[in-house]
């Protein structure tokens, strides 16, 4: 109503150019001066005689404000530098990087957003540059896209223009940067301190805990590269969150690091890395630890293999779960490096039942143990392992197995619960004292010369068995030789029947042809308490020179003495040859008799 | 012909079991040990009848024992206390079984109520009752039940001695059965001392004396 345009047609009335002041009073429809551009208010004379005052006031008392505000703030920005983005440079890139949606696609045909917010300078330390301090192969002039191969290539490449403010010096006070600057395919700045936003890192630890500070890079997308491994260092904080470590912090397994250290560690492979981590769950863990070391796991370990499992191959790393998630069959953590044996086991009565929703059936660990594992000894009864859970076996097997307990000790469970596996008699040389298998170092010392017998050609024969038995049980030495009946392979005790299918039938063993007295071993442990295995020759079991070295094992239609046989066939044939032999001399004087009768009447 | 009432009616019922039980445990014993030779029975089968007439047996020997020391007849197996006068009677008996018996002359031995077997028998019946057989018993009562008389076992030497004790009795019994059923026809008719064994009156020829 009031404002009006050059070029206008208006009526009567006094016409104030916004432009330049000037008063034009207009008498009759006429058009505005000048052109589209100016701007006129339409006021009567008398109305600005009201205004001006106010005017005045506004020049005089709001003018000097103003002008201190702006001074005030344009001060600030001086102590602070210069606003980038109130740079002419600026506002020439953000006049086109400000709209949404502008992407780069770079050679790898990776895509990148170019879009620049203001917002992403809220916090950031580099306010005081502009957007060519650090993009420096682009200018007003230049403004081809650059020819980067992909994103990281790009990063990298701004990467460098860091190095122009922070020198070497700089950067390597913190320990956490000497691989940026001495790695070739180091990760560029922005993986960490972010690309726009850059903030200070002093910020970061006075208001951040632990693992968000911690968090910060390691939650980016980056790795190192050990021996040619590539090794992430990202941690997905959400896989945190759920781990039963959730309370925890970062520092708490990853001890040498805190917001002040972050030492560099050398490892000749990931897998080294692996194992030191490991190291940190004993802190905690002391009992877990203290079943470990004597477990088969450990030795190797100690042995120097680095295969064998730590800590985080079963529990994992940041995503350790919950012990319940172990003993499901898609959690066992075993299968990862035993997966045969796992397969045996999933057809197997326990695999079946687990399989089925059972959760109570037994797992891996049930019979091995999590932490404890020891090696597989196939030469002794798992019977103690069975009995665990079969608290009632002895009874059953009672009701029909004469000496069940006896059975249950000397024969493993898997020979007969396990239907056309291979069988074999063990004899174990066996500490006294303890009750284990001896180990082969201390049975070797003691055979002296003699040891080599173990590993003759064609087994170890009755006579070799005496000498062993002799130095073995002789003075001092406190050994015995200790026989069991369990399966040649250990392989196969995964194979567990159900009930229905196993053997029951007495012949299986007592009988001198079954399949068990035709493989004979000799068993001792290597130093980490593997078992290892002399052959023996089968007869051994039925030699008289056995009598004494397998005293306790004898086995009823088995492995009787065969020595005996002879002398019950000579017994028997003595014992009838005296009679017959007693009736042919009668037969023969029995004329002497009866002229002796004849004598005797008369 | 005079009879003489030779075997109580205890000690006949005590010897008859003790034959069946002898034959069958024999038999199953037999059958445990050659099983790959064997098969009239299952493995299951004769092991329970072995343990069966094993223990009718050792409740047989103790049957023999009650009867013997209360009846204060043991003294019939125990020989002459005298070392001349017991070698001078077995070699008295050697004599006929090896030499006089082909010329028909008597036996130097007459059996009575109270001095019922001749030096030899006497020997070799000792042997039995008093070591033989209750070894026997025994070695069979510790395979019965291995974990039960484990201490006992281990004592003896193992399972495997025990066993071997066990058989090597079984291989005595076994060629003496061969001996006493011959020794039993020898009366003055074949089948006297064995119709003796069931009625319990031993005929005597009264022209062998």
């Amino acid at each position: 109503m009031f404002r009006f345009k050059g070029g206008q047609t208006v009526g009567k009335g006094t016409y104030w150019n916004l432009s330049n002041g000037e008063g034009i009073d207009m008498d009759g429809k006429r058009p505005l001066p000048g052109g589209g551009s100016v701007k006129y208010l339409r006021l009567p004379s008398g109305g600005m005689f009201v205004l001006g005052p106010f005017l005045g006031l506004l020049f005089v008392c709001l003018l000097p404000l103003m002008s201190l505000v702006i001074a005030l703030t344009l001060l600030s920005r001086v102590a602070l530098a210069s606003d980038a983005l109130s740079s002419e440079e600026a506002g020439k890139c953000l006049s086109c990087h400000s709209s949404e949606g502008m992407v780069k696609t770079f050679k790898n045909n990776e895509n990148v957003s170019i879009h620049i917010a203001k917002k992403h300078f809220k916090d950031t330390v580099h306010g005081f540059l502009s957007c060519t301090d650090c993009h420096a192969d682009v200018s007003l002039d230049s403004h081809p896209s650059a020819q980067y191969k992909s994103i990281r290539d790009f990063a990298a490449s701004i990467s460098r223009s860091c190095r122009n403010c922070h020198t070497d010096d700089q950067i390597l006070a913190k320990p956490m940067h000497n691989q940026a600057v001495s790695r070739a395919n180091a990760p560029p700045c922005s993986d960490c301190h972010g690309s726009h936003s850059i903030r200070k890192s002093s910020e970061l630890k006075q208001n951040a805990s632990n693992s968000q500070y911690c968090l910060s890079c390691h939650q980016k997308q980056f790795s190192v590269t050990i021996n040619g491994e590539k090794v992430s260092l990202s941690v997905n904080e959400e896989v945190l969150r759920q781990s039963v470590h959730s309370n925890h912090d970062c520092t708490d397994c990853h001890s040498a690091f805190s917001k002040e250290a972050h030492p560099v560690e050398k490892f000749g492979s990931r897998r080294e890395l692996s194992i030191s981590i490991s190291g940190a769950c004993k802190g905690c863990h002391q009992d877990k630890h203290k079943q470990l070391e004597g477990s088969i796991h450990f030795s190797m370990l100690k042995e120097g293999n680095l295969k064998a499992p730590v800590c985080t191959d079963c529990h994992g790393f940041h995503n350790v779960g919950r012990k319940a998630i172990l003993e499901t069959v898609a959690g066992v953590p075993c299968k990862k490096c035993h997966e045969n044996i796992f397969e045996d086991y999933k057809e197997s009565v326990h695999g079946v039942a687990k399989m089925s929703g059972k959760n109570a059936a037994p797992v891996c660990s049930s019979c091995h143990f999590a932490h404890e594992v020891k090696p597989a000894l196939i030469s002794r009864s798992p019977g103690e392992t069975c009995l665990g859970c079969h608290k009632k076996a002895v009874d059953i097997h009672s009701e029909w197995l004469p000496n069940a307990a006896i059975h249950l000790e000397a024969v493993a469970c898997t020979a007969c619960h396990v239907p056309n596996a291979g069988m074999r008699v063990y004899l174990n040389a066996t500490d006294s004292a303890s009750g284990l298998t001896a180990s082969a170092s201390k049975v070797k010392e003691l055979l002296g010369a003699g040891h080599t017998a173990l590993t003759g050609r064609d087994g170890i024969g009755d006579r070799q068995m005496w000498d062993i038995y002799q130095a073995l049980t002789g003075k001092g030495a406190g050994m015995s030789i200790q026989t069991t009946l369990g399966l040649r392979d250990s392989g196969e005790s995964h194979h567990l029947a159900s009930k229905g299918k196993a053997v029951r039938q007495c012949d299986n063993c007592h009988n001198a042809n079954s399949e068990f007295f035709k493989s004979v071993a000799m068993t001792v442990v290597d130093n980490n308490g593997r078992e290892e295995f002399y052959a023996v020759k089968p007869q051994v079991l039925s030699s008289i020179f056995a009598l004494l070295p397998l005293n306790q094992f004898y086995v009823m239609g088995g492995t009787r003495v065969k020595l005996l046989d002879f002398l019950g066939v000579f017994m028997v044939i003595a014992g009838a040859s005296f009679p017959a032999a007693h009736i042919m001399i009668r037969i023969l004087t029995r004329r002497l008799r009866s002229s002796s009768k004849h004598t005797g009447r008369h | 012909m005079k009879k003489i009432y030779l075997h109580p009616l205890p000690i006949r019922i005590w010897h008859w079991v003790n034959a069946l039980s002898f034959l069958m445990l024999i038999f199953t014993g037999l059958q445990i040990r050659y099983r790959d030779m064997m098969r009239v029975m299952s493995f299951e089968t004769s092991v329970d009848v072995h343990n069966i007439f094993g223990f009718v047996l050792i409740f047989n020997f103790f049957i023999w024992l009650l009867y013997y020391v209360i009846s204060g007849k043991l003294k019939i197996y125990i020989p002459a206390l005298s070392p001349r006068k017991f070698i001078e009677g077995c070699i008295r008996q050697a004599i006929y079984y090896g030499y006089g018996i082909f010329r028909g002359e008597p036996n130097p031995h007459h059996s009575t109520p109270d001095n019922k077997f001749n030096p030899m028998q006497q020997m070799a019946y000792l042997n039995i009752m008093a070591m033989f057989l209750p070894l026997q018993l025994l070695t069979g009562l510790m395979m019965w039940d291995i974990k039960g008389f484990s201490s006992w076992i281990t004592l003896a030497g193992g399972i495997k001695i025990v066993d071997t004790v066990h058989v090597l009795i079984f291989l005595f019994f076994s060629s003496f059965l061969f001996v006493h059923i011959y020794l039993a026809t020898l009366g003055h008719t074949a089948t006297a001392h064995i119709k003796a064994m069931f009625t319990g009156f031993e005929e005597e020829d009264e022209h062998s004396h």
